[in-house]
């Protein structure tokens, strides 16, 4: 599909997601898990796929891999030789056992080494009565149909299928390699941009391909222009470095610094739980002591309970602050 | 495609009288002995099968109940496979066919244990099995029940291809239960009439009382004695609600109690785990109940991690694919003994074998990779990915094991270069931590793909043995902040009641996600004087078996509470359990196990409990991993 899609008119380039537009449509496409995405490669050359469980957080490509895989291997009869269903079809016991079993038992004529496919996506949000009704039916016709399950975690599985599967797992993606996709897309699209505006589209991303495209193209459609105070403005998440440097306030003791950098981060508007998650973020990756991280990190959490609470308010998050200074003061030597 | 010749063989056998039982333990293997080697590699192998596929395609669909092929057939077989296999040699060297490397089989169905030496089940149990359905093939007939076997366990342990495999070595048929199509309920309520809606159960019942009547009539009506059968029951329905499982529990009592064939039945053990807690109930409450109906209950243990890696490196031999041996090491000890999903990964890790060693390579060379480290601080304000991909393993496996390992052993540069935090202040001497001589811990966490919780209870429960026996206050800092973590752990109910499923999904995965640093990270910090090296073994929380015991005690308490037949009638529950449990234990003697109680259900009586504990003693056994020097 995105093979078709990407020939299309340059009219209508907007009507697309360009996440639809720019999925791979070939496995060695993939971005990154370069160990996991190489089998597959294999396997779309030769055949003969194994029952798969591709787990992983969103965005990492498991269901594009899948797709592809599928595309791949069967060609011309993907369409009579793939079952897809994900978790907005009709799921459920009876359907497993009908729909899926019905579709096993159809002969399709296929290449040799070639096998039918079931693709289950969002295998997690599966009942645990359907997931076990799944378990023989896999078993008696392994050799006429294989099974893909993509799920993000893979313990949601019940542990009779994981058995009868090989576990692939998908990690979140690196910065560098979602940036080396970004570059593609926004060469593609004659995107104007700068380098700082495309780090803050992966800031935000976290590791979810995805999302850094989607945030690419609502930064694009909505100010023409990629640089760092519009990918925040779109995405709308308190800046980074903005709380990076309250941070820094703190621990260099200038408390009053740090106090008005968070005032004017709450006047702007952002909720207590915004603020509290791109302050995680941050010390998670501020290279700071041992001890400070660990008793930062602590605290941290204990405000974010308090906020789901409900009890959001100013205060708690100038609080935080507070015992940021006191951890920094019984530290200091 | 259809079956493999082998078990056409197995099935067809079962039908000439005499010999059958020992043409078959002979054959099975042996066919597949002479074929392979008999035309060198696999690659000739191969297209014999592909040949093979459209012919017979049509038996595929047609399940494994089609039982009843006659001798003939058999050798007919054996003769069209000398065919073909003649056929696509020659196809072979007309090199038609030389793009077709693999087989199109699985591992695990081309694999499959078809004699007892290939089980990778413990020789015991096996024995304990046959010498189970021996007994009961030979035993005389009209008597009832006492014929029903439970095999529990959990899943890919052998269960099923132990009783097929004794099946076949002892020349039985082997009757399954496969459940049929049914209709779907929209298709149901959109057609005609005519269509009769039947539930699985239903069917189930259906299947069960068809086996007591015809266990009536056909072994001794036929008048051939050597005709044996075996039931097994693989696929339990699913049931939901107390009255379709009150229903399900009914009709395999009945089955039990009256059965004059023997019976198998296998159920999987779950995991604790709170998703799905509902399964979980079932499956522990039917084999209490299995088992209160007088069937014969035999517990399979995970397979042992030697005996995996004896039948991995058979298989790989077999392909004659390149594996390393520690390629084989890794899978077996992460699998968790199972069998089934070892050779799984086998099949998908040997799919390429020059990526294999690079993959090895880094798993195995991760410990000293601190050029990724140096990833972080070059853009510390942005998130980093990380770019090694773990190692196979189901959940709760090798890699979390691993993760275990860095933290407990807690190895750090020796001498101290602190002068990253010159540049902001000094901290107290005794709050100064050598740089770590590891990943960052947030890494290694998200690489062990494991539950915050299991990481929680497991450092928890095997931190002290680390800890230098002196550093008493170490243990204290520690130990404090495991508890932090476990108390951001549990979060607060008013919280997920209150948001919407979105965004408290939001909101937990991320007091999460600081509770696994705050453990981990803790455990680091905490550790400052690590017990010399030496080797340890990593046990599985006791906790989670406190729990499960506690869990299922209370459980057989309240059911005894409602069964009218008991003494303990009418109480609440606390009374019960303060005053009515010991009071009973103290006046009845020690050795008067059984009470003359018909309830099923006896705490205090011991042979459940007492097997019970025994049962969780030993799995609890199997559940520790050692780990040594990572």
């Amino acid at each position: 599909m995105a093979a078709s899609s990407s020939a299309a008119a340059p009219a209508d380039t907007y009507d697309i997601p360009w996440v639809e537009k720019y999925r791979p449509s070939r496995v060695a496409d993939v971005v990154g898990n370069a160990d996991a995405v190489s089998r597959l490669e294999v396997i779309a050359r030769d055949g003969n796929m194994p029952n798969l469980i591709l787990s992983g957080p969103p965005g990492t490509g498991k269901t594009t891999s899948i797709l592809a895989l599928a595309h791949e291997m069967l060609g011309p009869s993907y369409r009579e030789g793939v079952l897809e269903l994900n978790a907005s079809d009709d799921r459920g016991l009876d359907v497993v056992r009908n729909k899926i079993k019905m579709f096993a038992q159809k002969k399709v004529t296929l290449p040799p080494g070639r096998h039918k496919i079931v693709i289950l996506d969002e295998a997690d949000s599966m009942t645990t009565g359907a997931q076990q009704a799944l378990r023989r039916t896999m078993e008696i016709y392994s050799n006429t149909t294989r099974f893909a399950l993509a799920c993000n975690t893979s313990s949601k599985i019940i542990e009779p299928i994981q058995s009868r599967c090989a576990i692939v797992r998908f990690s979140r993606l690196s910065d560098q390699e979602i940036l080396g996709r970004l570059m593609i897309v926004v060469a593609a699209e004659k995107v104007p941009y700068v380098p700082e505006g495309l780090e803050a589209i992966i800031f935000t991303a976290d590791g979810d391909m995805r999302q850094a495209l989607n945030n690419l193209q609502a930064t694009v459609s909505g100010f023409r222009f990629v640089n760092q105070e519009n990918v925040f403005k779109v995405c709308d998440q308190p800046h980074p470095l903005h709380v990076k440097s309250m941070v820094k306030n703190v621990l260099d003791g200038k408390f009053d610094e740090a106090c008005s950098g968070l005032k004017q981060l709450y006047d702007l508007g952002y909720s207590p739980t915004d603020i509290i998650t791109t302050l995680f973020r941050v010390i998670k990756n501020y290279d700071m002591a041992e001890f400070l991280k660990l008793e930062l990190l602590k605290e941290t959490g204990f405000a974010h309970m308090r906020i789901c609470d409900g009890v959001g308010s100013f205060l708690q998050l100038s609080g935080l602050l507070a015992k940021f200074a006191l951890v920094r003061e019984t530290a200091k030597a | 495609m259809g079956k493999r010749p082998p078990l056409v063989v197995l099935s067809s056998s079962s039908d000439d009288d005499g010999g059958g039982g020992r043409c078959t333990a002979s054959r099975g293997p042996s066919t597949r002995k002479t074929r392979t080697p008999a035309t060198a590699p696999p690659a000739k192998q191969a297209p014999s099968s592909s040949r093979k596929k459209p012919r017979r395609g049509s038996s595929g669909g047609r399940g494994r109940r089609r039982a009843s092929e006659t001798a003939l057939s058999g050798s007919l077989k054996d003769e069209f496979d000398m065919l073909t296999e003649d056929f696509s040699e020659c196809l072979n060297d007309l090199g038609v066919s030389g793009s077709m490397r693999q087989t199109e089989e699985l591992w695990i169905d081309k694999y499959k244990p078809l004699s007892l030496g290939e089980l990778a089940v413990h020789k015991k149990k096996v024995e304990d099995v046959k010498n189970w359905l021996e007994e009961k093939l030979k035993a005389p007939k009209g008597t009832f029940g006492g014929r029903s076997l439970v095999l529990t366990g959990q899943a890919g342990v052998g269960k099923s291809a132990t009783v097929k495999a004794i099946a076949a070595e002892i020349g039985a048929d082997l009757c399954e239960w496969t459940t049929p199509v049914p209709t779907l309920w929209a298709e149901l309520v959109h057609a005609n009439s005519e269509l009769e809606y039947v539930s699985k159960l239903e069917e189930f019942e259906n299947f069960v009382n068809k086996i007591r009547k015809y266990s009536l009539l056909s072994p001794t009506s036929i008048g051939s004695p050597k005709k044996l059968i075996i039931i097994l029951i693989d696929d339990i329905p699913v049931t939901s609600g107390k009255a379709s499982f009150a229903r399900l529990g009914k009709c395999l009592t009945g089955l039990i109690q009256s059965t004059q064939i023997p019976t198998v039945i296998s159920l999987t053990h779950h995991h604790k785990n709170e998703a799905n807690d509902t399964a979980t109930w079932n499956s522990e409450e039917l084999e209490s109940l299995l088992q209160g109906a007088g069937a014969h209950k035999i517990v399979f243990n995970p397979v042992t991690v030697s005996s995996i890696k004896k039948i991995l490196l058979r298989i790989c031999k077999q392909e004659s694919s390149g594996t390393t041996e520690e390629l084989v090491h890794q899978i077996a000890t992460s699998c968790g003994g199972d069998i089934r999903h070892a050779i799984m990964s086998l099949q998908y890790y040997c799919l390429n074998p020059r990526r294999l060693d690079s993959a090895l390579a880094i798993s195995a060379s991760l410990s000293d990779l601190k050029g990724h480290a140096t990833l972080a601080p070059a853009q510390d304000c942005y998130g980093l990915g990380s770019v090694i991909h773990s190692p196979c393993g189901r959940d709760e496996t090798l890699t979390l094991f691993h993760a275990l390992g860095k933290f407990l052993h807690n190895k750090r540069e020796t001498h101290g270069d602190v002068n990253i935090d010159l540049d902001s202040f000094s901290l107290k001497e005794q709050l100064r931590r050598n740089p770590l001589k590891m990943d960052v811990p947030e890494m290694i966490l998200s690489q062990a793909h494991g539950k915050v919780r299991t990481v929680a209870d497991f450092l928890h429960e095997n931190v002290v043995d680390f800890i230098d026996d002196d550093a008493v206050d170490d243990a204290w800092v520690v130990m404090s902040y495991l508890s932090e973590a476990d108390c951001l752990l549990a979060g607060s109910p008013i919280a997920s009641a209150r948001w919407t499923v979105n965004e408290s999904n939001e909101s937990e995965n991320m007091s999460q996600l600081i509770a696994a640093s705050v453990a981990a990270r803790g455990v680091l910090f905490g550790n400052a004087h690590p017990s010399p090296s030496r080797w340890h073994t990593i046990r599985s929380p006791k906790v989670w078996q406190i729990e499960r015991t506690f869990r299922s005690t209370k459980g057989l308490i309240l059911k005894e509470r409602f069964d009218p037949s008991s003494t303990s009638g009418s109480r609440n529950f606390s009374d019960v359990v303060t005053d009515f449990r010991p009071f009973e234990r103290w006046i009845s003697p020690h050795n008067d196990m059984a009470r003359n109680n018909p309830s099923r259900h006896d705490v205090a009586g011991g042979p459940n409990s007492i097997d019970m504990l025994g049962a969780e003693g030993s799995n609890c056994e199997e559940d520790e991993d050692e780990i040594e020097e990572w």
